[in-house]
């Protein structure tokens, strides 16, 4: 995993608003992209749309650019309305998908493009220039021709080029979608690094959910042309508010459950091969209306107990189905009594304890603060 | 065996193409005035006599300015165009550009006379310029063919980050837009002067009494003993045109190196 040192930034709640989403809608002809989006995203902060592909990202993306009119609703940057503000004129700027290097410049003039319009002389820009470029990590490739460079390399072409303007907002869509696995982790470094270092806000668009956990400050998760949930990553992980949000962020467990009696902030249940139970009234972020529904849990807050260990917390037996070896994890499927479909269950590998083998009787563990109930 | 028939006709083929354009420096060499074999000697007076001949000079001079007139007329109606077709969607745009390209396939002699017609009904004197309305007629849909395929392969973002950056829409047409379309612009400007350049109908039907090169050379061939030095002027026309097409070429392979782009295949 991925590490940055942290400078204990202002809280996010504590943060001037940078850009707001008033009610947005759009459509395309017939179709409706944004329906309704309401949101709003702090000065400083590390922002992430994320969602499937097609959900309507990149087009909420662009309206902030001013690339998408929008049918009704308003945008705001920095407190101004962007309905009659043109995106040459906008305080943002882009790094786009596909990068878009001018492939017949040079890096320089394609880092230096944006300050063709500002004053100063040629020396002091091309000073910006180098610094930007430095900021990179591309110091001495000015001279290059831009089409003769790698993945990785346009990509910090396109961030220099973005980032020379000092623009309020940086909207990046995909940035890192394009590059390998090892290049894609080492960008997202960089990019948080960049972040702290320029103190913008950054909005990046990723269909990649472990991209958003690792990046952001907050993450919006859209379902078709709407937010479904907006909050920090531990948040959204631990406490998704739907089951679709659940499922498309890391791996969830889903079990039948019945919500018994609700009071006091505490909610009474009956979980299929679980039994009966009760949790905070926090664990259900969705809106629920009692009566049938189902629980939902992380497979790292089960635990297989071996022969003769205790535990403190509740335990259910089962039975292994499926074993997959990672290394450093064993991931279980494991039936529990009574239950109609198996849940999964990592385990970190421990020295001394061997993977067991599929068709194994055993006992999990489990707390009733790690379940979350969905309606 | 296959390959062997393939190979055959290939070689009848490139004769049939070039045996007629291979026989016109011979004749212009040749010191007859018949053409015919056997051969009767080295000479160059035939080029030579191209220099007293004054109509000649004037028919070349009026090619020219149409020519280069109408290349540039059309393409820059084909820049329009094509980048109206590529980049916005507008209702009856699949026919309207359908009419566009008609003059693709209308037969020639078609388009002169209608536009001869059109042209004496509201009584315009013919001219040069009538020619060049009519070559830029017919040269357009080939500049919006050309340039429609060099703006659909410009990723739009490109011009979009331009905009992003600051430049207003004309300046990102002319930093970002302008030189990636330039080599369909030079194979757009260089199609149409050619087109223009030995086009004989409508130049026939719309010059009025200005005669361009093609003209002049047909009404040349009624005269015997003119044929060598028009075989002459072939000669020359010839050379001239796998000059500029090296030299468009050129130009077509230094563009594609300069932006890295893959080679989707040129004139040569
Ligand atoms: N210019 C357009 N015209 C019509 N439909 C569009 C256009 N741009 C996007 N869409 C549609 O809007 C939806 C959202 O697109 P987009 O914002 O690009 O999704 P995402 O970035 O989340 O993958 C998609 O269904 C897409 O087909
Ligand atoms: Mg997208």
């Amino acid at each position: 995993m991925n590490t940055v040192p942290h400078a204990a930034p202002a809280p996010i709640a504590s943060r001037p608003t940078m850009i707001e989403f008033r009610d947005v809608h759009k459509y395309y002809g017939d179709y409706h992209a944004l329906r309704g989006i309401n949101a709003t995203i702090k000065a400083g902060e590390f922002f992430s749309l994320l969602g499937p592909s097609g959900c309507g990202k990149t087009t909420l993306l662009r309206t902030i650019a001013g690339f998408e009119d929008i049918s009704s609703g308003a945008v705001l940057i920095d407190g101004k309305h962007m309905a009659d503000v043109p995106a040459n004129v906008r305080p943002t700027n882009m790094v786009f998908q596909s990068y878009a290097i001018f492939p017949h410049l040079t890096v320089e003039q394609n880092v230096g493009f944006g300050l063709r319009r500002e004053g100063g002389t040629s020396a002091e820009k091309a000073r910006r220039v180098e610094e930007a470029l430095e900021m990179v990590g591309l110091k001495g490739y000015g001279k290059r021709a831009a089409h003769a460079l790698s993945g990785g390399q346009r990509q910090r072409v396109a961030l220099a080029r973005a980032l020379i303007l000092k623009p309020k907002v940086l909207l990046l869509d995909e940035p890192l979608s394009a590059l390998d696995k090892k290049m894609r982790e080492q960008m997202q470094v960089e990019l948080i690094r960049l972040q702290r270092q320029v103190g913008i806000t950054f909005i990046l668009v990723t269909h990649d959910q472990e991209e958003a956990l690792v990046m952001s400050d907050r993450i919006a998760v859209m379902f078709e042309g709407q937010i479904a949930q907006l909050a920090d990553p531990e948040t959204l992980y631990r406490r998704p508010n739907s089951r679709q949000v659940a499922n498309f962020i890391g791996v969830m467990n889903f079990l039948p459950a019945r919500v018994l009696t609700e009071a006091a902030g505490r909610i009474a249940i009956d979980v299929q091969g679980l039994g009966q139970t009760e949790i905070d009234a926090t664990q259900a972020p969705g809106a629920i209306t009692g009566g049938e529904t189902s629980v939902g849990f992380r497979p790292e807050t089960l635990t297989m107990l071996y022969e003769g260990q205790t535990t403190t917390e509740r335990e259910t037996p089962g039975t292994i189905e499926e074993v997959v070896y990672y290394g450093d994890m064993t991931y279980y499927d494991v039936r529990l009594d009574g239950v109609d479909s198996p849940v999964r269950i990592s385990m970190r590998n421990v020295f001394g304890r061997p993977v067991l083998d599929i068709g194994t009787r055993t006992r999990v563990a489990w707390s009733a603060g790690a379940l979350v109930l969905f309606r | 065996m296959k390959g062997q028939g393939l190979r055959l006709y290939a070689i009848l083929y490139l004769i049939f193409l070039y045996a007629p354009i291979v026989l016109l420096p011979i004749f212009a060499f040749n010191d007859a005035t018949i053409i015919s074999f056997p051969l009767r000697g080295f000479t160059t007076k035939w080029f030579a006599a191209l220099a007293d001949l004054p109509t000649l000079h004037l028919a070349l001079k009026n090619s020219l300015i149409i020519a280069v007139s109408s290349s540039v007329l059309a393409t820059t109606l084909g820049i329009f165009a094509a980048r109206a077709s590529t980049r916005y969607e507008f209702p009856g745009k699949g026919g309207l550009m359908g009419l566009i390209m008609l003059p693709l396939v209308l037969p020639e002699v078609i388009v002169a006379m209608s536009l001869l017609m059109v042209l004496l009904g509201i009584g315009i004197d013919l001219a040069i310029w009538t020619v060049i309305l009519g070559h830029t007629l017919i040269c357009t849909p080939f500049a919006i063919a050309i340039l429609s395929a060099a703006f659909q392969s410009l990723d739009k973002s490109l011009e979009e980050a331009a905009y992003d950056l600051g430049e207003s829409k004309l300046s990102t047409f002319r930093l970002i837009t302008l030189p990636l379309v330039m080599p369909g612009i030079i194979s757009s400007l260089l199609i149409s002067f050619t087109i223009s350049l030995d086009e004989f109908i409508i130049a026939f039907f719309l010059a009025g009494s200005e005669p361009t090169l093609p003209v002049y050379i047909y009404s040349q061939l009624r005269f015997p003993k003119q044929i060598p030095a028009i075989m002459a002027l072939g000669t020359i026309l010839v050379a001239l045109s796998v000059l500029l097409l090296t030299i468009a070429e050129y130009f077509r392979r230094r563009g594609l190196k300069k932006t890295g782009a893959k080679d989707t295949g040129g004139f040569l």
